[in-house]
């Protein structure tokens, strides 16, 4: 799975390690051992790297990522037009996994702010909590009870009921 | 052999009894100064420093397995080798390629979506470009979708022809009329 790349969405305080005085005459051995690794494994990979990396400008070349096009969707296509409902097909998977990994994201911002703030999680989260919410109500909605063989086609058909609903509500709350 | 082993053990022992009460008794040859020996029982053996006696140890052959793993250790090796270097040789001096935004107006080559400077090559000048599999798959569809069309109106037919009647399938071959003796019919009291 893809890392978060948002990372300002996880507002990690910055550390606030204080700065001691020395108390004592005795030497660090941190500073010792820090020098010893500088010198015994960092400059030797370093420099191994460096001239790696200088071998590798000479001829620099870049890759891409694909972007997709659209495609005419489920409720676009003409009836027996094979075709077009396997290209929509594939994009209403694709868009599955797009939902999908939102609703992953969303849910792992919520775990580092609990995380993040301990005991204070329940104030300081609630705008998390609220999202999370619902991100996977509009997720329930679309995909939830569709199984394991759902499909566009049946995702379109409980669209419809979802839309047939809606309007009889409608029809009810207004008379 | 271990019989043998086993009589040897027994003769020594024997030997050594009696090396023990001719020593109780008294009066014995000083060249059966030591523990009376058969041949082979007992001997003096002078050990070399380092390595202890010399021992002949049976066991079963390592000689086919030795051979075996030797072998496969060469065959995997003989290509091996070469492989590791090459991608030793294309991971250091190429590289792999550097993630970009796509510039404006510029359409990358199929082979550009990839990182690795070898599966970069790979889908260059080895495989068919998405474009073309795409298609392919397409018209694998398509024919596909066209048979089940056929399929679908033949047995339509077929059924309406039967159902009807009145199509040129499902005739059957009946007898001429005039061949049937209808004369056990012709009164009506028979």
């Amino acid at each position: 799975m893809p890392e978060d790349k948002d990372w300002e969405a996880y507002k990690v305080p910055p550390t606030r390690t204080p700065v001691s005085e020395r108390i004592t005459s005795v030497p660090n051995p941190i500073d010792f051992i820090k020098t010893v690794f500088d010198y015994v494994v960092d400059a030797p990979v370093t420099f191994v790297r460096e001239w790696i990396e200088r071998q590798q400008a000479k001829n620099k070349f870049y890759y891409y990522h694909q972007k997709f096009r659209r495609v005419p969707d489920l409720s676009e296509c003409l009836e027996g037009d094979y075709l077009c409902y396997f290209e929509a097909e594939a994009q209403w998977r694709r868009d599955r996994m797009v939902d999908q990994e939102i609703v992953e994201i969303v849910r792992e911002r919520l775990g580092a702010c609990k995380q993040r703030e301990g005991p204070n999680q329940f104030q300081n989260c609630a705008k998390e909590m609220e999202l999370l919410a619902q991100v996977t109500k509009a997720y329930q909605d679309k995909y939830g009870d569709l199984g394991v063989h759902g499909n566009a086609r049946t995702c379109l058909m409980k669209q419809k009921h979802r839309m047939m609903e809606e309007r009889k509500k409608q029809a009810s709350a207004s008379q | 052999m271990a019989v043998m082993s086993l009589l040897l053990r027994a003769a020594a022992a024997w030997g050594a009894r009696r090396a023990a009460s001719g020593a109780a008794g008294g009066s014995r040859l000083p060249w059966l100064a030591g523990a009376a020996r058969l041949p082979g029982a007992l001997a003096p053996v002078r050990h070399s420093s380092s390595h202890g006696k010399r021992m002949f140890i049976i066991k079963a052959t390592s000689f086919y397995d030795a051979r075996f793993l030797s072998l496969l250790k060469f065959y995997i090796l003989l290509t091996g080798i070469p492989v590791a270097l090459f991608i030793t040789y294309v991971n250091i001096f190429i590289g792999e390629a550097e993630l970009a935004e796509i510039p404006e107006g510029y359409i990358p080559d199929y082979w550009e979506y990839y990182k690795h400077p070898i599966s970069r090559w790979i889908a260059r000048y080895l495989l068919d470009p998405p474009e073309k599999d795409y298609e392919k798959q397409m018209a694998i569809l398509d024919i596909e979708a066209k048979k089940t069309e056929l399929r679908m109106m033949e047995l339509e037919a077929r059924r309406l022809m039967r159902q009807r009647g009145d199509g040129p399938w499902y005739h059957y071959e009946t007898p001429d009329k005039n061949l049937v003796d209808n004369s056990m019919k012709s009164t009506p009291d028979n």
